[in-house]
């Protein structure tokens, strides 16, 4: 109840791998990792490989929404409907609100052009497809509707299997989730939370509750929301240099942020070994790209799979990059990074810029940017790449 | 961890629901053959290993796992056209206490916070639309569509589960042997492997691996294998000789135990399971929980044989849970009253609340055919000899000669103990009658002393009321006082001796046994007391 702690650190702080060594160092007690993407999850088990050898056999690497499938929801699938308690509860991924009223063509119904939702009432079509998925923006609801009629079954069977409950990138993790984090809270769990509020690159969900902090004010969440008596430490100190970038990556990324301490680069050997003569960041013009990537082997960085890219070199969509290290990046970025590339005065929507954020931060050298300049442009703080020099 | 209820639902012999409940340590399983004590100790090893007769039922499928009735009401109903739900299997085993988290939650056919495995059988509804084409013949489907049926797996959480993950390790020591295709039986590889700590188990199969290896090393398999690549040529590529290196072959398939050099199979069947059941007792790994299941252990085994068996279980039970079945009354009285869990017609009653006494004197009494009392459908308490036979007798003359036991019902003598019968009579709603003298004195020998069972509908006392008749021979002999020359002539004695009833009721009670084996063997007709006639007519009430 009251070992409940929010580590706070910018990218490339080593949020991940500390939870890792936090979690490594339970030899009998179980512990729980979760984290919002797959690929964050795939990189956790991977680091936990790459230290123990092995996956240890009191340590669960899941995703929040596994976690939820498994632990929040299956259990006392029944409790608010009897009619589903036999059925197999599939999970269904949403990008927008679910459960829109359809016509019987299968069009949504709206009204004032504005849909219509199944409410809570038409309890299967509000949670489920039709084929019984649960929409994920609703598996955080449902599992703390179920748990509150259940009388905390859910929650006291969780704190009874997991000692630990470790969830790596909380800035992810919105609206009814947050319930869900304060019931850990409240549990015989102890929990640990790291994050960073810059990059809050995926909303879970898109229910107004606790709208205000979805931005990722996980902090001011734990500060105003809690009530007396659940605890939980906040913490920004442990984790304050980069283990990743370079003074000149902590320095432009940190102007998106100019609210936020900057960060300091580690200037520990291990950190600061093989460097080159091409680091820093950089913009680069889209007829140098084919060469630049022959030349400097950057993992290329988009958008969405919509934003072209030369597909015979490895590239990832920003979100999915986050808590990946490359040696270096290149950018491509929106419009609207663009206009902020040109002037960093210009004010970008959050998750522009946390995505942004996110791309210019996984590199240890270097992060080009492509953009389409002339040579008499001024640029403020990033250097124009030439492929002459 | 122990498992503290079982529900199976259509399984073999059950129809419809049946649930049991066991306790921690000692469970034993009585009932009439038929009754399913068998059938249980298979469910349990099933739903908690998924291996039934030595293989995985997966692969296995039957509609024989079925109960018969369910099928032909299903199959009755598709004919009339009532479009039935398509029958499933379900076996569900709950663990005691909260120990296990992971397992519980509220999936499981009693809608309730439970920790443990459901195991079901059911139709797949993939299979849907070739469903619908078979029903539409109807006339053609004789038994339950089971190519269309799936085993489901799961923790009452609603997380598929496997025998692994399962913390209940069962150990099925029954009288058939199951054994993998070289002949190594199934059950001991399992006990032993479950036994096995990780580190052993990875040394176990390198060994393995290695002996392996060296065979393909050796010299001459080497120049065989040159030999025969030599004669092939079939292709570019060699055919060789070589030990089966596929990963399902572990050493659990291939090697052997064998005492004193004979392989295990070979072994005696007593001694096989004295040595499963020492194995499975000796078991130490403190975060698996054991639970070894028993069946019939009397069955193999010589007297002395079998009581060191049951020493050994009784001294080594604390820790381990034992589900052992049995129709034999020894095993029972010797492992104690108190763990009997007794099976009739798909319910279950338990011997609780004995008294100390009662449970102490049958305790002592382990030849005594306790289980009688119990396994009958209706029982019937004489003091001796002479009123069994004379109750037989009545009891044939009015049913075609047909003994009662034939029709379920035990005549048992019990000497002077008939209250320890009532007391455990009374604790398991038994329906038992008690044929006894009134020694003179009818309202202290009967209506005072069983006075506690007077509003008990199922034990019923049958004695005379009348003082001056105070043991069978003057009721018997009151009884054909109309025509004496009948009883002279059934028990065999002359009239100029015994020439008035109470010369004859002289006779009768100094000759005991022999009047009455003579009337039971007599085909002369006699008259028989009310209170015996009371009693037959007992038997017969439904």
């Amino acid at each position: 109840m009251n070992n409940n702690k929010l580590i706070i650190a910018a990218a490339g702080a080593g949020k991940t791998t500390y939870l890792i060594n936090k979690a490594c160092e339970q030899t009998t007690e179980r512990v729980l990792i979760t984290t919002y993407t797959e690929a964050n999850e795939a990189e956790i088990k991977r680091k936990i490989i790459k230290k123990k050898g092995y996956m240890p056999s009191n340590i669960f690497v899941q995703t929040w929404f596994s976690f939820l499938l498994q632990h929040g929801v299956r259990p006392y699938q029944s409790i608010l409907n009897d009619n589903i308690h036999t059925d197999n509860i599939g999970f269904c991924l949403v990008s927008e609100k679910s459960g829109k009223k359809l016509d019987k063509e299968g069009n949504p119904i709206s009204v004032g052009g504005h849909p219509i939702y199944w409410s809570e009432a038409e309890f299967k079509r509000h949670y489920f497809t039709g084929t019984l998925k649960i929409y994920s923006d609703k598996i955080s609801k449902f599992t703390f509707t179920s748990n509150k009629t259940s009388n905390n079954e859910v929650f006291n069977r969780i704190s009874r299997i997991f000692d630990h409950v470790f969830i790596d990138e909380i800035q992810d993790l919105a609206g009814y989730d947050l319930e869900l984090v304060k019931l850990l809270f409240k549990s015989d769990s102890s929990v640990l939370l790291v994050g960073d509020p810059r990059q809050v690159t995926y909303l879970t969900h898109h229910s107004t509750k606790y709208g205000k902090y979805a931005d990722g004010q996980i902090a001011s969440f734990i500060a105003n929301e809690l009530g007396k008596r659940i605890k939980c430490q906040i913490d920004e100190e442990t984790l304050n240099v980069s283990h990743r970038n370079n003074q000149a990556i902590c320095d432009y990324s940190a102007k998106l942020y100019p609210n936020l301490p900057i960060p300091k680069p580690c200037e520990c050997k291990e950190c600061r070994s093989n460097i080159s003569d091409h680091i820093g960041v950089f913009v680069i013009k889209p007829n140098d790209v084919d060469k630049y990537l022959s030349i400097f082997k950057p993992v290329q960085l988009r958008w969405s799979a919509s934003t072209k890219c030369n597909t015979n070199h490895p590239f990832k969509n920003f979100g999915e990059s986050k808590g990946a290290t490359f040696e270096r990046v290149l950018i491509y970025p929106t419009k609207e990074m663009v206009k902020w590339v040109k002037n960093n005065g210009h004010v970008l929507k959050n998750e522009t810029k946390a995505k942004l954020y996110v791309g210019i931060t996984r590199s240890q050298q270097s992060s080009a940017i492509v953009v389409d300049y002339k040579d008499d442009d001024d640029f403020e703080d990033i250097m124009k790449y030439s492929p002459d020099r | 961890m122990e498992i503290s209820k079982v529900n199976i639902e259509n399984y073999k012999c059950f129809e419809g629901r049946f649930s049991i409940e066991f306790s921690k340590g000692m469970n034993i399983l009585v009932g009439d053959n038929e009754a399913g004590k068998s059938t249980i100790l298979e469910a349990i090893n099933l739903a908690l290993t998924g291996i039934i007769g030595g293989r995985y039922l997966k692969n296995e499928l039957s509609q024989y796992l079925f109960n018969h009735k369910v099928i032909s009401k299903y199959i009755s109903e598709i004919k009339n056209g009532d479009n039935p739900t398509p029958p499933h299997i379900l076996i569900e085993i709950f663990f005691n206490r909260e120990e296990n988290p992971l397992f519980e939650g509220n999936g499981n056919s009693e809608k309730t916070k439970k920790s443990g495995v459901v195991f079901k059988i059911e139709f797949d509804a993939d299979y849907h639309s070739e469903y619908e084409v078979l029903i539409a013949d109807a006339e053609n489907i004789t038994t339950i569509p089971i190519e269309y049926y799936r085993v489901s797996w799961k923790s009452c959480a609603r997380e598929a589960v496997t025998s692994r993950s399962i913390p209940i390790k069962s150990v099925l020591i029954d009288s058939t042997s199951n054994k993998y295709q070289n002949g190594s039986d199934v059950y001991i590889s399992r006990i032993i492997r479950d036994d096995l700590d990780e580190s052993e188990k990875v040394n176990l199969s390198q060994a393995y691996r290695k002996m392996k290896d060296s065979f393909m090393g050796d010299n001459s398999v080497q120049a065989i294998n040159e030999k025969i690549s030599e004669k092939s040529k079939i292709s570019e590529k060699d055919l060789q000789i070589s030990v089966d290196l596929s990963t399902n072959n572990s050493w659990e398939t291939t090697l052997m135990m064998y005492l004193d050099e004979v392989p295990f199979h070979q072994i005696g069947k007593g001694e096989q399971c004295i040595i499963k059941t020492n194995l499975a007792l000796g078991h130490k790994k403190s975060q698996e929980a054991n639970l070894i299941l028993l069946e019939e252990p009397e069955n193999h085994l010589s007297h002395s044989k079998l009581n060191e068996l049951l020493r050994r279980i009784s001294d080594n039970s604390d820790d381990k849970q034992i589900i052992i079945s049995t129709h034999n009354s020894f095993v029972a009285n010797k492992l104690g009253l108190e763990h009997l869990l007794l099976l009739n017609n798909q319910k279950v009653s338990r011997l609780t609340d004995l008294s100390t006494d009662t449970y102490n004197f049958f305790k002592k009494l382990t030849g005594y055919q306790t289980l009688r009392l119990l396994l009958c459908r209706k029982a019937v308490l004489v003091e001796g000899d002479s009123d069994e036979l004379i109750f037989q007798k009545a009891y044939m003359e009015n049913h075609d000669g047909r003994l009662p036991i034939e029709d379920g019902i035990d005549v048992i003598s019990v000497k002077l103990t008939f209250k320890r019968f009532l007391e455990i009579a009374k604790n398991i709603t038994q329906p038992v009658a008690v044929i006894t003298d009134n020694d003179g004195d009818f309202d202290n020998k009967i209506t005072k002393k069983y006075e506690d069972y007077s509003g008990i509908h199922h034990i019923k006392i049958f004695a005379d009321a009348r003082n001056n008749l105070n043991t069978l021979e003057p009721q018997f002999v009151d009884a054909n006082n109309i025509s004496l020359d009948n009883l002279r002539t059934a028990i065999g004695i002359d009239e100029d001796t015994y020439d008035t009833a109470e010369k004859i009721t002289k006779y009768m009670e100094s000759n005991k046994t022999e009047w009455s084996l003579k009337v039971f063997e007599s085909s002369s007709v006699v008259q028989y007391p009310d209170y015996i006639k009371n009693a037959v007519d007992w038997c017969d009430e439904q």
